[in-house]
């Protein structure tokens, strides 16, 4: 079952996989194109907006961890995990292959989880190849990365975005074609991440816990965002499991 | 054939007992299956003689595809009970699944697999898994071992499914309008392979359809379903012996009052007339109704017997249900 799975899934994480991939090289070489941009424009830029580019383009470390872990690296992961996740069950009851499935003697929990497993385990693979290939670029461009910190950031990353393949899952097991698990779960994961756009609401924005600044520097570890991504990432997927369960065909 | 005693069911009458010394392969009772509030199965009650061919016919939207997504656990039931081999359908669904080999009426595969891809995958589904009795059946088909599932014809998926079916070594297989959209040539193929081969193994067989020739082709036992309710289940041999067409020809026109009185016979189930001649089809003790009608005081110039077929028996059935409603 986990190699139909693969087999099933391998498209369209090719494909995430190479836009993540691109995204990662682009986040991790511009540092120094950017920075000289910058350094002539910024002092056209209204006073704000000049210091958080100095402190965006203050160290390399930070310029690849504002540009990667904190933005395009939830976000194009969240991207794949909806996708992934939103096909899981709806698309075997649209093609009709669930009832191929579950006439066999195997429990609708073992189905559900082997699927959820394989699509996380997908994640993880790209989320870590994203983190090698961040490391051999910054390399190659003559910087160093804090090892633990690409270490630490890459678990909270993956940890993160298991929260929209559950919860993508679990509006899979409601809907009987992917587009609408897809349509609700972006949709949630949009408004679970509009508060981290005003100031002093950060801490209501879900996935501002998927990245730390702190533990990707070294300087602490993300415990606070550790506990609060795995209790995001456990909730939808015992809600799809109890409607999986329940489910009739 | 089997060689069964012959028991029937009729509503209102619905206990079967399988003949002395045979198990049930399913047994269902009293089963009721909601949409809503609409009842889909209404009542069901009917057992399925181990090592049988059992055809479940009925219209479409009758309940036939709805009984069997009950049996193997896909709906709840919302009343009675049914079992398989004797494992209660809806709390040990997993029992039932292990003994069941399931071929639904779409076909629907995976068509992204290749033919031994999704063997692998159908062998890590099973509890039980034989390749060489599903190789065998591949070749019995000619169907190409190696190809990508999504190339094959419509024909050649339903045969593909069987075998897949067959490589759990079920011993009852459930097959939903297994030959929808076959071409004479591959629904022949397919049928003959599941009498000379499967049944011959001793496998049940439930299947149903509506492709009434189908079903007198291969089954001993026939269940007829209406509107979710039973309307009978019967093996078919016993059925063809004690449902027969009778042809009267009277040498003169027969009073008005001659006819209603055939009509009010038990035995009768309906009645056409034409001219001097009368069609009955009856059912039940055809012995003594030919004494009662050799004994009418009106002369008779002719009487033909003549046997059913499923499709005439289905069509009367059908009718007296409808004018039983």
């Amino acid at each position: 079952m986990v190699a139909k799975e693969f087999i099933e899934a391998r498209w369209k994480a090719i494909i995430c996989c190479l836009l993540a991939l691109a995204l990662v090289v682009v986040s991790t070489a511009t540092y120094d194109l950017f920075k000289s941009v910058l350094s002539g424009t910024s002092s056209q830029m209204p006073q704000f907006l000049q210091q958080q580019v100095q402190q965006f383009t203050s160290s390399y470390s930070l310029y690849v961890w504002g540009n990667w872990f904190a933005k395009n690296g939830p976000e194009i992961m969240a991207a794949l995990a909806i996708v992934l996740g939103s096909a899981l069950i709806a698309a075997e009851v649209n093609k009709g292959t669930i009832f191929y499935l579950l006439g066999k003697p195997i429990s609708r929990e073992r189905v559900l989880l082997t699927k959820y497993a394989v699509s996380a385990l997908i994640l993880f693979a790209v989320t870590v190849l994203s983190s090698v290939v961040l490391l051999v670029t910054s390399a190659l461009v003559g910087y160093s990365q804090p090892i633990g910190g690409v270490v630490i950031s890459t678990l909270l990353l993956w940890l993160g975005v298991l929260f929209p393949l559950g919860l993508a899952l679990m509006f899979s097991v409601l809907f009987k074609d992917a587009l609408w698990p897809l349509i609700c779960a972006l949709t949630i994961i949009i408004l679970t991440a509009i508060p981290g756009f005003f100031p002093n609401w950060g801490a209501w924005s879900l996935p501002g816990y998927w990245s730390s600044q702190a533990a990707y520097l070294g300087q602490a570890f993300p415990a606070k965002e550790f506990i609060i991504s795995l209790i995001a990432a456990v909730l939808p997927l015992i809600l799809a499991i109890i409607l999986f369960r329940r489910q009739e065909y | 054939m089997s060689e069964e005693k012959s028991t029937s069911i009729v509503p209102g009458n619905n206990e079967l007992r399988p003949a002395h010394g045979q198990t049930a392969a399913i047994e269902i009772h009293d089963l009721v299956v909601k949409y809503g509030s609409k009842r889909a199965v209404d009542g069901l009650t009917f057992t399925v003689p181990t090592g049988t061919i059992f055809g479940f016919l009925g219209p479409n939207g009758s309940g036939k595809t709805t009984t069997i997504k009950t049996l193997l656990g896909f709906r709840q039931p919302d009343g009675g009970s049914a079992r398989v081999f004797g494992y209660d359908i809806a709390n040990q669904s997993l029992q039932v699944r292990a003994r069941i080999g399931y071929v639904n009426e779409t076909n629907s595969l995976y068509d992204y697999l290749t033919i031994p891809q999704l063997c692998a995958f159908s062998r890590s589904l099973s509890r039980e898994w034989n390749q060489q009795v599903v190789d065998r059946y591949i070749e019995v088909f000619g169907l190409p071992p190696r190809e990508k599932v999504g190339h094959l014809s419509k024909g050649m998926k339903s045969q593909l499914a069987l075998c897949l079916a067959l490589g759990s070594n079920p011993d009852l297989l459930i097959l939903d309008e297994p030959t929808t959209g076959l071409d004479p040539l591959a629904r022949h193929e397919f049928l003959n392979t599941l009498v000379s081969e499967v049944a011959a193994e001793g496998k049940t067989i439930f299947f149903s359809s509506h492709i009434l020739s189908e079903v007198e082709a291969v089954a001993d036992w026939v269940a007829i379903i209406r509107v979710g309710k039973l309307v009978l289940c019967e093996e078919l041999d016993h059925l063809k012996q004690t449902q027969k067409v009778i042809k009267l020809t009277y040498i003169d026109l027969p009073p008005v009052s001659e006819i209603e009185r055939l009509r009010s016979l038990p035995e009768v189930m309906s009645l056409a007339q034409e001219g001097r001649s009368v069609r009955l089809i009856a059912h039940g003790d055809l012995d003594t109704l030919m004494q009662t009608l050799q004994a009418r005081p009106y002369a008779l110039r002719e009487v033909e017997t003549v046997d059913l077929n499923l499709e005439d028996l289905f069509m009367e059935y059908m009718k007296e249900s409808n004018n039983g409603r």
